[in-house]
């Protein structure tokens, strides 16, 4: 029971992550390898604030939030926009945005390398304390249940923006079939830009939480987090919100039995592991639809 | 040059390592095949060679060979599991492949030597040795680039179907891309360890898949002489950036993406721009000159075909 609210709240950091990849990912065909030095230079910029001035958690969440936003809307301007103007075919472009990222990754990454010595940083001069909840014999961190209320909420908010709205329909549209939604009049920029956006926040909000609920992380916790987060992405099915809450949970909770039962030395490969089958068994995932290419 | 050689022997070691490195994740690029299973033939490369000259003893050539035989082995099986996947779920495949070989190099036990290592592996295998499998390898390499198998590639890359309509087999050509990274993989992991004598699970992580994209990318993905160019750039760049000193991350990661974005093809696809400029240039004068087409290279590829179609018909139409 214990390590079940354990692999909730992972599973919880995973969800948050993974729903904003998912989502750009999804519509605007955006792998964005620098999901996860968004995600930890948006805690690192948090952290370097915080050393001005003893900042409320809710600043620090909203610090999170708005740098992750920043950040992917820069990167998607100074960098994907480009790549997209002018690549020559979907497949070149696709390439070639996985590969700008992973460069575009590495810069964040080295800035806080450089500052923190490639230690961890953690937000120790925050009034917020860390507290723990105890019933009966279980107890959880304040922290914790916040990740895990948020990524209920977030996540369900999300998919009925997907759903409902007529944003979220034109972006889905864009998922399908980009020029004939350009072609309805949907604004590929505006929403692309907008999707990113998004995207950068929830990565710094899952940046905020964690190191609240971690004590620290280390410049480099952004990369391990990417991988799972594909895992968990590609176990869902991309694009689809379900897919993610689905994959997150099984990601985590197949982590706590192996690192529960194991020395725990083998708690990386479970991820690549699941990509793996999944891949082979499923390869649009749990949730995903068959994807329909005509050529 | 032997002198040159002494004095930079780490360098020049670690150009032709680097640049056979390249060359596995490069040669399924070419075919279409978006993999960086390179990365991870080349930690099967290294620990295997390390463990048969530990326990066997076994001559630097011959371990060389055997790693890039079982490496090449491991590519193909792992191609004929993940081939029918599609352009990015592939690369993910072999993402995960790279970072389950070094799970296992981490928990191989006494095999691998855990989170320390091999160390030790010490061999006849030396500097010479290395570049001549190195250029041997190019060579093999380069083959592929001209002639038939060259045209054939391309049409696997750029159109599929079309390879197919007319009797290509796309499939075994994937499969053939697969094998080839995990013997360059292998090779190349394979030498590391009998040059350096050590190997540790750091050592073949996700840090590789980024230096030989890295070389690809900046060098030019389309030739063999893309990987040499990138090889030597970023090998003997950081004794140039020595000034920078710990920013040189960054500045990699800054030539990455610049590259990405506005060289996709890289230094390499500049000068072939630069080329095919001057030739039409050349060809526009011996056109207004002589009104007759004198032009012996044959156009080969669609561009080609359809630059040269241009430029006659701005022909026929000045006349």
């Amino acid at each position: 029971m214990q390590e079940l609210i354990g692999a909730l709240s992972l599973a919880s950091i995973y969800v948050l992550f993974a729903l904003g990849m998912s989502l750009t990912w999804g519509t605007i065909d955006i792998l964005n390898f620098a999901h996860g030095s968004i995600f930890m230079f948006s805690s690192f910029t948090a952290y370097l604030l915080l050393q001005r001035a003893p900042l409320p958690f809710l600043v620090m969440v909203l610090i999170g939030i708005v740098v992750g936003a920043l950040l992917s809307l820069l990167i998607q301007v100074l960098a994907f926009e480009q790549i997209l103007k002018r690549a020559k075919d979907k497949r070149s472009a696709e390439m070639q945005i996985l590969i700008g990222g992973i460069g575009i990754a590495i810069v964040p990454l080295s800035i806080a390398q450089y500052y923190t010595k490639s230690t961890p940083f953690g937000f120790e001069g925050s009034p917020f304390e860390v507290t723990k909840l105890t019933f009966g014999n279980y107890w959880i961190t304040n922290v914790q249940l916040m990740t895990i209320v948020l990524a209920a909420v977030l996540g369900v908010a999300t998919s009925l923006w997907l759903r409902r709205s007529r944003q979220g329909l034109a972006l889905r549209a864009i998922g399908v079939d980009s020029e004939v939604a350009s072609i309805m009049g949907v604004d590929r920029r505006r929403l692309a830009l907008g999707a990113m956006a998004v995207s950068g926040a929830l990565a710094g909000l899952a940046g905020i939480l964690l190191t609240y609920s971690l004590g620290a992380i280390t410049p480099e916790s952004g990369d391990t987090l990417l991988v799972k987060a594909f895992a968990a992405i590609i176990l869902g099915g991309v694009g689809s919100t379900a897919g993610v809450y689905a994959g997150s949970f099984l990601l985590a909770a197949a982590e706590t039995v192996v690192l529960t039962q194991t020395n725990g030395l083998w708690v990386d490969a479970v991820s690549f592991g699941l990509i793996f089958l999944v891949l082979l068994v499923r390869p649009s995932g749990l949730f995903g639809r068959k994807e329909v290419r005509r050529t | 040059m032997s002198d040159f050689l002494d004095a930079n022997a780490v360098l020049v070691q670690a150009t032709f390592i680097g640049l056979v490195l390249a060359l596995s994740v490069q040669v399924p690029l070419r075919m279409g095949v978006f993999s960086f299973a390179g990365a991870g033939s080349y930690g099967i490369g290294a620990y295997l060679a390390g463990i048969v000259t530990l326990r066997y003893e076994t001559p630097g050539l011959l371990s060389v060979l055997i790693a890039a035989a079982v490496a090449a082995v491991v590519g193909l099986l792992l191609g004929l599991v993940i081939a029918r996947l599609a352009g990015l779920y592939l690369a993910m495949a072999t993402v995960a492949f790279d970072l389950i070989i070094s799970v296992i190099a981490i928990n191989g036990g006494d095999l691998t030597g855990g989170p320390t290592g091999l160390y030790g592996v010490i061999t006849d295998f030396g500097t010479l040795q290395l570049i001549g499998v190195s250029i041997a390898v190019l060579v093999l390499v380069a083959l592929s680039e001209v002639g038939r198998t060259r045209r054939r590639v391309d049409a696997v890359r750029d159109d599929p179907e079309l390879a197919a309509s007319v009797g290509i087999s796309v499939r075994r050509y994937r499969l053939v891309a697969f094998a080839a990274s995990g013997a360059l993989g292998g090779a190349a992991g394979a030498m590391n360890i009998l040059i350096r004598s050590t190997v540790t699970p750091m050592d073949i992580g996700f840090g590789l898949i980024v230096l030989a994209l890295t070389m690809i990318i900046v060098g030019g993905a389309r030739s063999w002489k893309g990987a040499v160019l990138g090889a030597l750039i970023f090998t003997w760049l950081p004794e140039v950036l020595n000034a920078v000193g710990e920013w040189q991350p960054l500045i990699y990661g800054l030539i990455v993406a610049l590259a990405a974005i506005f060289l996709p093809r890289g230094i390499h696809g500049l000068f072939v721009d630069a080329q095919r400029a001057l030739q039409r240039r050349r060809r526009r004068a011996a056109t207004s000159e002589v009104a007759s087409v004198g032009d012996d290279d044959a156009p080969d590829t669609d561009s080609e075909v359809i630059e040269t179609l241009k430029e006659s018909s701005e022909v026929e139409a000045t006349k």
